[in-house]
């Protein structure tokens, strides 16, 4: 799993935004698979915001419930600066905002294939064949 | 009419029909006696001088004409519409003769001797002599009984129709056929938090009218003024109802003309039913369904990760991490989901698996929201596990210290590991160390420390619990 197809994310700095620390293990494992090195996480909404004021990701992974609070602001700065992102949740697009709705959306629990073809749809990567 | 043989027999019946008749007008007193009203006559003293036929049938008796004992009236009693007796000298005949003036239209009750009664009109005039000096009265007086029982009985269908509109739980209103407001009940008065002007409001008594989508609808397009306007009743649409104080109620409106005998329209009645509860329960179960949902995969994630850490790690400790989990759960779902003890989780994770009497715990009750519980339960069955494996609980003579405490909004926990082999901070961080730092630091917002000394692994977490 080290051809340049797999590892797409080759060279990427990923913000994932996880408020249960065992998922977030998960994902950066996934991440690291796909081949980013650099992945920062934050596990509240303040946190993310903080990350996104020292340094803005080239892709994020966004849980859309932190707890009880919602990701959203955090979706809406990556969007100003036109960084591309997908949401992560445990409640399926039904519990989505409208305004976010159409975005893509992983469904949890979900597999590197499909977190692989989350992320290839929003970067507009082909897949690999 | 036109042959005469027949004009001049009309002629000859109507001629002996004009002599009797003749007869009975010329003597005033057989037409008297004949009418179909009671009519007497009292004296200046209130003496019967005069009764008809019908006077006696009314009163139930033929009183003795002069008779010193009845005065005023012939009648064996007098009931006002208080149901009291009224004596002889209030009746309208004794204040006619005192007055000198008519009294006109009284609605009295009479009772006769054998306990029956009837409600008689009566219309009273003072007689006067050709010098102008009061000589007597006469009272004409006819049975309205009938008129009396179907008016009150229509009062008091009226009556029952209104207590019964103002009992109903339903906010309930009637407007004419043009749609002016003319009776609402206390349900509906709630229901708007305003009261509306009677007669002055149209079609609905709500302060302002919303569709549910927010926008406001005109009062003359409300579903009663359509309902009203089109002849036809109508349930819903659902609207909403905004108060002066701004707070809105959900309803469904069941608007119903209502039409005459003759088929006319003479006004309309709605009913509006609250949907505030049944919003709120659909609301609720519809959140208690997503937060289920929501959590259910969240614990598959949390279960998927479990499994890809410890295959990595290749320690076999995933059954280990999947009951903590497990169990913490069930603590939860004993609460409601809603909170766990601490004592409790720290009892259920850290205890099984490790030798009896070896772990210290010592802590209040602290009521763990869902996340704080899960994240601790995590945490301490990864701190015990690992003791067990490198640490304090690894050798006989080990042992553990649990002990947390609860400053203002802060909990403070403190893992002490003693008489342990030597442990030296591990070379790769591995997956207890990771989740203590993250579970603390990123999920709870606390400040996790972990020192690996020579006496054993020393771990004190602060975590902020919320208000």
């Amino acid at each position: 799993m080290t051809d340049s197809g797999t590892r797409f994310l080759d060279r990427l700095s990923v913000l994932v935004v996880e408020d249960e620390a065992i998922i977030s293990f998960l994902i950066e494992d996934m991440l690291g698979e796909l081949g980013a090195s650099d992945v920062r996480h934050a596990g509240t909404l303040a946190a993310a915001m903080a990350q996104l004021d020292a340094r803005l990701p080239d892709i994020a992974v966004l849980d859309v419930n932190l707890g009880g609070e919602r990701v959203y602001p955090v979706a809406e700065r990556l969007e100003a600066a036109g960084i591309r992102f997908v949401f992560t949740t445990g409640y399926g697009k039904s519990g989505m905002d409208a305004r976010w709705a159409a975005r893509v959306v992983v469904q949890k629990p979900f597999n590197i294939e499909t977190m692989s073809a989350a992320l290839r749809d929003v970067l507009e990567v082909l897949p690999s064949p | 009419m036109s042959n005469p043989a027949d004009a001049n027999g009309g002629a000859r019946s109507a001629a002996v029909t004009s002599l009797a008749l003749e007869r009975i007008v010329r003597s005033p007193a057989t037409l008297v006696e004949n009418l179909s009203i009671g009519i007497y006559t009292c004296d200046r003293d209130g003496l019967i001088v005069q009764f008809n036929r019908r006077a006696a049938e009314l009163w139930g008796r033929a009183p003795a004409l002069s008779d010193p004992h009845i005065r005023y009236c012939g009648a064996f009693k007098t009931i006002d519409r208080d149901c009291r007796a009224a004596a002889p000298a209030e009746s309208v005949m004794a204040q006619v003769l005192a007055s000198g003036e008519p009294v006109r239209d009284r609605e009295l009750i009479l009772e006769r001797e054998d306990g029956t009664r009837i409600t008689i009109l009566a219309n009273v005039d003072p007689l006067f002599d050709e010098q102008g000096r009061l000589v007597g009265g006469v009272n004409c007086f006819q049975d309205i009984s009938e008129v009396v029982r179907m008016r009150d009985q229509m009062r008091e269908g009226r009556r029952v129709v209104r207590h019964v509109m103002e009992a109903l739980p339903a906010a309930i209103y009637t407007t004419d056929a043009d749609g002016k407001l003319q009776y609402f009940n206390t349900a509906a008065e709630n229901l708007w938090g305003f009261t509306p002007k009677i007669g002055e409001q149209f079609w609905c008594g709500s302060w302002k009218i919303l569709l549910p989508d927010g926008t406001l609808l005109p009062h003359d397009r409300c579903p009663m003024a359509v309902a009203l306007k089109e002849k036809r009743a109508l349930v819903g649409p659902e609207a909403v109802a905004e108060r002066p104080d701004g707070t809105r109620v959900p309803f469904m409106p069941y608007p119903t003309p209502l039409f005459g005998s003759d088929g006319e329209l003479i006004g309309g009645v709605n009913m509006l039913i609250d949907l505030t509860e049944q919003k709120r329960a659909d609301a609720q179960q519809r959140g208690l369904i997503d937060e289920l949902n929501h959590r259910v995969k969240n614990t598959l994630a949390t279960i998927q990760s479990l499994a890809a850490q410890t295959l990595r790690g290749g320690d076999g400790e995933f059954e280990g991490r999947l009951l903590a989990l497990s169990r913490v759960h069930d603590q939860l779902t004993r609460n409601a989901w809603e909170w766990a003890d601490l004592a409790a989780i720290a009892r259920d994770t850290v205890l099984p698996g490790v030798a009896n009497g070896r772990v210290r715990i010592e802590g209040p009750s602290v009521r763990l929201t869902p996340r704080i519980a899960l994240a601790m339960g995590m945490v301490l069955h990864e701190l015990a596990s690992n003791a067990s494996r490198h640490g304090a609980l690894s050798t006989p003579a080990g042992s553990v210290a649990l002990a947390w405490r609860v400053d203002g909004q802060i909990l403070h926990v403190d893992w002490r590991e003693e008489g342990g082999p030597a442990v030296a901070p591990p070379t790769r961080r591995g997956f207890g160390t990771r989740l203590v730092e993250r579970s603390v630091a990123n999920e709870l917002g606390g400040h996790p420390s972990i020192a690996f000394s020579a006496a054993g692994v020393h771990c004190t977490m602060e975590i902020p619990l919320p208000e």
